[in-house]
């Protein structure tokens, strides 16, 4: 134990139906999964794999008056991995949190937060989405 | 957010999306001296599952090989994979995402992308190809969404001039 102060908040669930998706060229990797989970009825949802590439990719790292940006221009961007969750905002919109990892055409590879409106799809991006059901507290 | 032209006209929807129902998750392991992507996808397919979304969870390779995109100079595309770079092993596994799919003609097909850090602690990644990425003693381990009835399958699209994996309209395989 270290006796350090922090909360722990614990949610029981189950995990639901899939949503099987691409989103074609231009739409926007957080967007486009948000509005990709809304169409399959997934306000709760978890990324269980994605493969695809990005034109350009702006991800973000660092916080509050740290918090910085990295972009990386294209296009043939690839996603190598992609982790998160969509959990929907107070209008019961889902809102996705998507971290993970691209390598751009010298095989050089970055990290961090996907940033929302600056992550546009290149070729496809291929994603099985499942949702997430909380049980009722 | 910038938007380049594509070789072809696009089309509707701009998102493909088909509910299904969850086949259940599996973790599967595979051993020393397999290929990365024809022992996962024989491995499944002998499992009898064929359409499933894949998190790659640890494992080595003994010898891999990964493509990168780059601009595709010729026009014929937007972008295009560049030469492989070829990783002496031992490359340990960080993470990778895969999907196992269909090919136009009903084969199953995984297209997976992966990071990995070489021997002297570089960090990779790429496409990964098959037939070039043999695991090492650690094998590898992936976590398996299995999708009950079809998932991906390949068709060309005009609009990327690309083979790619689409969501088809089948409710059961």
């Amino acid at each position: 134990m270290t006796g350090a102060d922090f909360e722990a908040e614990f949610e029981d669930g189950r995990f639901g139906r899939l949503a099987v998706v691409r989103l074609k060229p231009d739409q926007d990797l957080v967007e486009g999964i948000e509005a990709a989970a809304m169409e399959a009825g997934i306000a709760y949802g978890v990324v269980r794999a994605a493969v695809g590439s990005l034109v350009d990719a702006a991800l973000g790292y660092g916080e509050a008056e740290d918090a910085s940006i990295v972009t990386v221009e294209g296009p043939g961007i690839e996603i190598l991995t992609l982790a998160g969750e969509l959990r929907p905002d107070e209008n019961g919109q889902a809102r996705a949190l998507l971290q993970g990892t691209i390598s751009d055409a010298d095989a050089k590879v970055y990290g961090g937060t996907f940033l929302r409106g600056a992550n546009p799809i290149c070729i496809t991006l291929e994603l099985v989405l499942q949702e997430w059901v909380p049980e009722a507290s | 957010m910038r938007q380049l032209k594509h070789p072809g006209a696009g089309t509707e929807p701009r998102r493909i999306v088909q509910p299904r129902e969850a086949g259940g998750s599996l973790r599967l392991k595979l051993s020393e001296g397999a290929d990365l992507l024809t022992g996962l996808t024989e491995a499944l397919v002998r499992r009898g599952i064929t359409d499933a979304g894949l998190q790659l969870l640890a494992g080595a390779f003994s010898e891999m090989q990964y493509l990168t995109g780059q601009p595709d100079e010729s026009g014929q595309r937007l972008a295009t994979y560049g030469a492989p770079t070829t990783l002496p092993g031992p490359v340990r596994l960080v993470g990778g995402n895969g999907i196992l799919g269909r090919d136009a003609a009903g084969k199953p097909l995984l297209h997976c992308h992966a990071v990995v850090v070489d021997r002297e602690g570089r960090v990779h990644g790429g496409h990964l190809p098959p037939n070039v990425c043999k695991l090492g003693p650690a094998g590898v381990t992936a976590l398996v969404t299995v999708i009950d009835g079809a998932g991906f399958q390949v068709s060309y699209d005009a609009e990327t001039n690309y083979d790619i994996f689409q969501p088809t309209g089948e409710q059961a395989a």
